[in-house]
């Protein structure tokens, strides 16, 4: 009986030998079709996925860092982000993940915008629902002790958001969670488009006002990075959703920049478009972000 | 008996490694740690960390394309690097939208680090390929696997004359 069960783990076990050794290019055969793996990493080519291509969302950091940057750096209002008290009734994947995204955002921004003490309460909300969705092992306690000891200090702040978004990606790629990646990434750039609507008043000539109608470009990209993962229901639902977004991005005018320009010491590159953006465009897709967002927000 | 322990001893040795190989990622951060060309002491320009940035396993000799998004009105720079010894990625700048070529540094004396803005806002697709070299080995690494990255920082370009913003 025992030499019977013995045989049973042996061939189980060497079954699974032959499994994982089906070749010496099992890892890279791995690295080049799952796609889990390939969405944060420039993944091995071969002939036949030669044409495929990787798409890229910058971080909402980087968003909200550009508004301060031109202008905006008294735009301290917390009353408009996800309340921390909501994070308990979040009790299914996709709003945790999603949410894990928002709340993200909306600590990069109170670290961003030097608004230290609500930093510490958002930062509190994303350990619990990372804890919950699998990130635990990147926000540790030693974050925790960096965000207390540099509450005052804007830069340094942002500095340890951004590394937390950061390697919450990473460890959402390397664990293949590629359905939770894909919501959070959404929630996080869903919540940087209302922040800085809410915060910035149509204004045809401020680069903030340009930088919202700019944002067709990344909600193309974030569609596309989406799409890889729209076999699961939640990440099909957020997709569309953003494609509803994304018709009225597409009815923004479009102009081609045919100047060439020059700038000292730097390479130009020249050509592309100019997207025009009217104050009735920005007023109905202001509407239309708000309406997505607080449709992951709210707690049913 | 004896004979079927060291048999399964044996396949949990096989698979051991295997799978734990399978769980890390080879070249996940190599861009942080390889790719910073380094601004020199005397350069103060700060250029920011973009999250665009990526690394990967590359089979050398092939394309991979990347698609990301630039601004106008910032100033980008691009570092490639690859753990190949001794060799240069090659990278090609394309808009996105309309396939034209912007920047190749094959032409450019194979410069591994550009720097640009664009007049445009725009989706460039940048094209990156590894020369065949010797990689350094590492378990569960093709042999002809190689690590590369690709760091990209930005900041607001300077103004010249008055501006409300």
């Amino acid at each position: 009986m025992r030499l019977k069960s013995l045989t049973y783990i042996l061939s189980a076990s060497l079954s699974l030998s032959l499994i994982s050794c089906g070749g010496g290019d099992h890892d890279s055969e791995e690295l080049a079709t799952n796609d889990s793996t390939k969405v944060d990493s420039i993944a091995l080519t071969n002939e036949s996925d030669a044409n495929s291509v990787i798409y890229q969302v910058p971080s909402p950091s980087e968003m909200l860092t550009f508004v301060k940057m031109v202008g905006g750096k008294n735009n301290k209002n917390s009353s408009f982000l996800n309340p921390s008290d909501n994070a308990k009734n979040y009790n299914d994947a996709k709003s945790k993940a999603i949410n894990f995204g928002i709340y993200g955002c909306d600590l990069s921004y109170c670290s961003t915008f030097e608004m230290g003490v609500e930093a510490l309460k958002y930062f509190k909300v994303v350990k619990q629902l990372g804890d919950e969705i699998g990130v635990s092992t990147t926000i540790d306690a030693n974050v925790a002790k960096r965000l207390e000891k540099n509450v005052g200090i804007s830069d340094s702040l942002a500095s340890i958001t951004d590394d937390l978004y950061y390697n919450s990606f990473e460890d959402l790629q390397k664990g293949k969670q590629g359905s939770t990646l894909a919501l959070m990434v959404a929630g996080g750039y869903i919540e940087s488009l209302y922040i800085v609507t809410n915060l910035n008043k149509f204004d045809a000539k401020n680069p903030a006002t340009q930088r919202i109608a700019d944002q067709k470009y990344t909600l193309d990209n974030i569609i596309e990075f989406m799409k890889k993962f729209e076999s699961e229901a939640a990440v099909a639902e957020v997709i569309k959703d953003f494609s509803n977004l994304k018709s009225d991005y597409d009815a923004l005018k479009e102009t081609a920049v045919t100047a060439s320009s020059s700038a000292k010491g730097i390479k130009v590159l020249d050509g592309g478009t100019t997207i025009e953006i009217t104050e009735a465009q920005y007023k109905v897709i202001t509407e239309k972000v708000k309406t997505i967002r607080n449709s992951y927000t709210t707690v049913k | 008996m004896k004979k079927v322990v060291a048999l399964l001893f044996l396949a949990i040795i096989i698979n051991y490694p295997k799978n734990a190989i399978s769980q890390s990622s080879i070249c996940s951060n190599f861009h942080k740690e390889h790719c910073d060309a380094g601004s020199s002491k005397d350069d103060k320009r700060e250029f920011l960390y973009n999250s665009q940035s990526r690394s990967g396993l590359f089979s050398q000799g092939s394309i991979s394309k990347l698609r990301c998004v630039i601004y106008k009105g910032m100033d980008y720079r691009l570092s490639l690097c690859c753990e190949t010894a001794g060799t240069q990625v090659n990278f090609k700048i394309l808009d996105a939208k309309t396939k034209e070529e912007l920047f190749d540094n094959a032409k450019n004396e194979n410069a591994q680090q550009f720097e640009f803005q664009s007049n445009s806002t725009r989706n460039l697709l940048i094209e990156v390929s590894v020369p065949a070299g010797d990689a350094t080995q590492a378990k569960g690494k093709p042999m002809d696997g190689a690590c590369v990255g690709l760091l990209i920082e930005h900041k607001i370009s300077e103004r010249s004359g008055f501006s409300k913003y």
